[in-house]
Parts: structure tokens; sequence; C-alpha cells
């Protein structure tokens, strides 16, 4: 039990270490030649051009959710399908209820018109 | 695995998808057609609970990981009561809506089986799935009135604090499942046995910590007013007994049951009673100086919160049923004079306490009503407030609790103070040039019948303790 604990803390202090090694080493090593274009914060990507708060359009958001939905759908369908002899018909009328409630939840997204780019 | 101890939960699940599918069929309107249906639906379920209630069902299924006992038939009564009154209540108020009607009531009864599923769980995962079930309703039925900017704060003030809730309940599950490799109540206690370590403790903590949220104890009551206040009336009510009376259902099983020999006689149980003094104190001094009757109301619910959480610090028969009695009369008290609020709202389109003057002279009947449930909060004889507050503070007396209880006592004193002052605006205030205030059929059928209730079981409360004593009697033996 002890033991176990002394491994984590080796493990604690390895990990607390490594990183102040590895910043020192260029600390000491590295030639140091500071410039305009070396001060500024880094950052990736290209400049944005204009205002960066721009809004997007929530569409997105609603294709998201419904697309979770179905990805969750198949993640239980598969180990249904794989053991569908096993579970018999009694699987196979559950996972008719769970679709059937499912489909309400899409038939709504489609006729409240999440499914619209507008 | 016997199906029939589900039917309460199969059949309003069936409900709720068929209301959301007609909801969709019928054309965009009023959607009036849907008010009946929604109460029919409610009431066949609460026929079958009833049912299984009456012949006091007890059985568990998939190893103890749901339960169908008349505890939990009592918690699911007391949801149905509460969205049957919710439904009534705000029949004016949906027809209003500038959108989405058809989903209101879809979404009050998903709500109302989310509730069932906690009460109902004997284990932390299918407790945590009623628990979202639950909230994720009410994240969008407090957000509802989108054109209106203090709902939508609300309704994301709620998502977010909602979800950091759940994390920690969640983390507070993992550990409990770390210590004993069981997530099913049951298993976790036989597990545990008596021993008791820091990190039960900081698991134990973190559980009640998420529920405390839910339950909105001072120091985790900060969204209950602005949620409050910001979400509409209707909802606010639904919020207020509902959600609460839920999160007690869990909390109190998975205390008395999972944590029993943890919790009480030990440094948790001393947690739990500063938490609730702390409660009783602060909610019932911070409801006085407030303008808005939602934002008092949400002070109030969290000082009622402190004196059910009395009857869990009980952790006994007497405070188990104490604790159903309470929050059974709870609702009706509470939705009494949320129906009011809803019909001001209505009618001036605000819920400051001012726009209640005059309300004895503009409609008698609801400012009596008014009057009845506030005094039944307040613990008033012959009310049955006072019943219930009799129950909590005597079991707990019995538990040791003196002190707690004497703070029970003054704290109630105190909160006659600021529900009387809306009793005061209402009877002594002119209220010149608001308009009157016309009462629909299904409002004057929800004041009726919560004032007849506060009243009856005032006077005669002998058939609701029977019930609370059956209930507690089936979760502890």
């Amino acid at each position: 039990m002890v033991d176990n604990f002394g491994a984590i803390g080796i493990i604690l202090i390895f990990a607390i270490l490594f990183p102040i090694v590895m910043l020192a080493i260029p600390k000491m090593v590295a030639p140091r030649k500071p410039g305009k274009e070396k001060e500024t914060t880094y950052e990736c990507g290209m400049e944005t051009r204009g205002e960066t708060w721009i809004q997007f359009k929530t569409n997105y958001f609603l294709y998201a959710l419904v697309f979770v939905a179905f990805d969750v759908e198949t993640i239980f369908l598969y180990p249904w399908a794989v053991q569908f002899r096993k579970l018999g018909t009694f699987a196979f009328v559950e996972m008719f209820i769970f679709i059937a409630i499912l489909l309400v939840g899409f038939w709504y997204a489609w006729k409240e018109g999440a499914l619209e780019w507008k | 695995m016997n199906y029939a101890l589900l039917a309460p939960e199969i059949t309003l699940a069936i409900v709720a998808v068929v209301i959301l599918a007609i909801g969709l069929m019928i054309p965009k309107g009023p959607h009036k057609g849907m008010v009946p249906l929604t109460i029919l639906g409610l009431l066949l379920t609460m026929g079958v609970t009833g049912g299984q209630f009456a012949a006091n069902v007890h059985g568990t299924f998939l190893n103890g990981m749901y339960y169908a006992d008349n505890y939990a038939s009592f918690f699911k009564l007391l949801f149905l009561t509460a969205a049957l009154l919710v439904v009534l209540s705000s029949t004016e108020y949906v027809q209003k809506l500038p959108a989405h009607r058809g989903e209101f009531y879809a979404l009050i009864l998903f709500a109302a089986l989310g509730m069932m599923i906690m009460a109902g769980s004997g284990d932390l995962i299918t407790l945590y799935i009623g628990l979202e079930t639950m909230t994720i309703s009410f994240y969008v039925l407090v957000a509802y009135l989108t054109e209106d900017g203090k709902s939508s704060e609300a309704g994301l003030k709620y998502l977010i604090l909602g979800a950091v809730s759940s994390a920690v309940l969640l983390y507070g599950i993992s550990f409990v499942y770390g210590l004993t490799g069981s997530t099913v109540i049951a298993e976790v206690a036989s597990s545990l046995g008596s021993s008791i370590s820091p990190a039960i403790i900081l698991a134990l903590v973190m559980v009640l910590v998420g529920f405390a949220f839910k339950i909105s104890l001072i120091p985790f009551h900060m969204w209950a007013p602005d949620i409050y206040e910001g979400a509409p009336t209707p909802v606010t009510a639904y919020l207020a007994v509902a959600s609460k009376a839920a999160g007690f259902a869990a909390l109190t099983r998975v205390f008395l049951i999972g944590f029993q020999q943890q919790v009480y006689g030990g440094s948790p149980e001393v947690v739990l009673a500063v938490l609730i003094a702390v409660t009783m104190i602060a909610g019932n001094l911070m409801a006085i100086p407030q303008k808005s009757f939602k934002r008092m109301m949400a002070y109030s619910s969290i000082a009622q919160a402190g004196y059910l959480a009395i009857g869990l610090l009980a952790g006994d028969q007497a405070g188990v049923k104490a604790v159903l009695f309470y929050a059974m009369i709870y609702v009706f008290a509470n939705m009494g004079a949320f129906t009011v609020a809803t019909l001001i709202a209505n009618a001036q389109g605000s819920d400051q306490i001012k726009d209640f003057a005059g309300l004895a002279r503009r409609s008698p009947f609801a400012a009596a009503v008014m009057l009845i449930s506030l005094l039944s909060l307040a613990g008033i004889p012959p009310l049955a407030g006072f019943v219930g507050k009799f129950y909590l503070f005597s079991a707990v007396i019995n538990q040791g609790w003196v002190s707690l209880a004497y703070i029970g006592f003054v704290m109630s004193m105190v909160s006659v103070y600021y529900y009387l002052s809306v009793v005061k605006t209402m009877y002594m205030e002119p209220g010149e040039g608001l308009p009157k205030i016309g009462l629909g059929g299904a409002s004057k059928f929800t004041l009726f019948v919560t004032m007849i209730v506060t009243l009856f079981i005032g006077i005669y409360p002998t058939p609701l303790a029977q019930m609370a004593i059956s209930a507690a009697k089936s979760l502890i033996r």
C-alpha cells in the first residue's frame, strides 16, 4: 500500500522537476537576441481583417445537436445488433420503442425548422 | 423483471411523447385543446400511481437499481399533483406566450418523469439520469420567454450553475464508486459498513453539495432568486415545489439507505445541521427587504428547504414522515400563492409586491387564497403549515437537536413579517387605477383546490399523515 503510493510520489517529483529542467536548459544554453516580432504574444493562424467579434449562425448548433442524437443512437444499435440472436424478441421490441421515441424528437426538430438553412 | 412496477413511469412517458406529437400535428394557434389532454394524462398517471400506493406495492428490480415502494409512490403523487396544478394555473398564461405553446406541456410532463425516476431510483447513475431529465426540461422552461432578456438570462444562469452542481454530484458519485465498487445504493451501504474515512467524507460532502444546489440550501442558493425572478411565473412555481421535492426524495434515500451509518452520529451530521441553521436564518432574513414577489418567494423557498431538511437531519421514521407531509402541503400552499402571482402577471405584466395593492377589492377570492397560502407557509394554526412544522420540529427534538428546533421557531416568527407585508399591501392599500383581475375557470379551480386542501389538512391532518407514515415505513423498517 505505502510502496504503491511511493511510486506515485516519485512520479510526482519527476513530473514537477521535468518541466523546470526543460525550461532551465534553453535559458542557460541558448543565445538571446530579442527583437520586436519575438516579443509579441504568440498567436497562431491568419491575422484577422475587420471586427473579430462577429455573429455566426446558431444553425450549426442545431445540426450538431441532431447529429449527436443520431450518433448516440448508432452507438446503442451496434451492441444490440451484435447480440441480436441472443437477446431475442424482447430486445427487438425494446429497440423499436427507443427508435420511435427518437423519431418523435427528430420529427419535432424537422417541423420546427432545425434542418433548414435560413 | 416485473414491468407492472414501472407502470406510472411508462404511462407518463407515453403521455408525454403523445402530447409532444399532438403539439406538432395541430396547427399553430392557442393550443387550447392540449390542456384537457395533459390533465387527462396526468390524472391517468396519478390513478396508476395511486393504485400502487393503495396496494402497498413493494418491489425492487434490476438488482436493486430501481424501487417501486410507497416512499417513491408518495413522491410521485406529489410531483404529479404539482404538475397538474401548474398546468391548470398556467392555462391563460400559456395562451399569451409568443411561440412554442405546444411544447410547454410536454416539457412539464418530461420534467415530472425525471422527478419520478429520481424518487424511485435505487442506483446513483439512474438517479443522475432522472435528475438530468428533470433539469434539462427546466433549462428550457426557465428560458421560455425568448423575447424577454430576464428569462433568457435566468435560463443561461440555470444552465451553467446546474451543470456545475451536476459535475460536483457526479464527482462525488465517482468517489463512491471508487470506494465501494458499486453505484447501487443498498450495495454501497453494505460495502461501506460502518467504516468512515476521509475519502468517504469527501464523497459524502460532494454528494451533499450537489443536492444542496438543487434544493437551494445556503450557501448553495445564489442561483435561486435570479432564476425564480426571470422564469415564467408558473415555471417558478413548478421549480420551487416539485424540483425541490425531487431533490429531497433522492437525497433522503441516498443518505438514509446508502450512508446511514456514516452520516448520522458523526461529523457529517453536524455539517448538515449547520447548513440547515444557516439556511433558515439567512433565507428568512434576506426575504425581508425584497420588492419583487417572486424574489421574496425565492428566499422564502430557500428557508422552506431549511425546514424540510430538518426532517432529513432527524433521520428516523418520524423525520421522513415529516418531510413527506411538509413537502406535500408545501405544494398546495406555494401553488396557491403562485397562481395568484400568475394572475397578477397576466393582468399587469409585473411581479412587484406593490402590484398586489388593493387585490382584496379587485378580486376578493384571489386575495383570500393568497392570505391562506402565505399564512400556511408561515406556519400559523389552524392551517396545514402549522401541522407540518409541528411534525418536523418534534421529530428533530426527539433526536436531541433542541437548538435547531428553537432556531426554526424563531425564524418562522420572522417569516410572518414578510408574508404579512404582502397581505398588508393586498388589504390595506387602495391600489387606485389597477385593473380588475378576471378569474378563468382553470385558475379559479386551482385556487379553490389549494385553499380547501390547505384548510382541510390543517384541521384534519390524519389522512395525509397516515399516507406519509406508510411511505416512511416503506423506506425505513
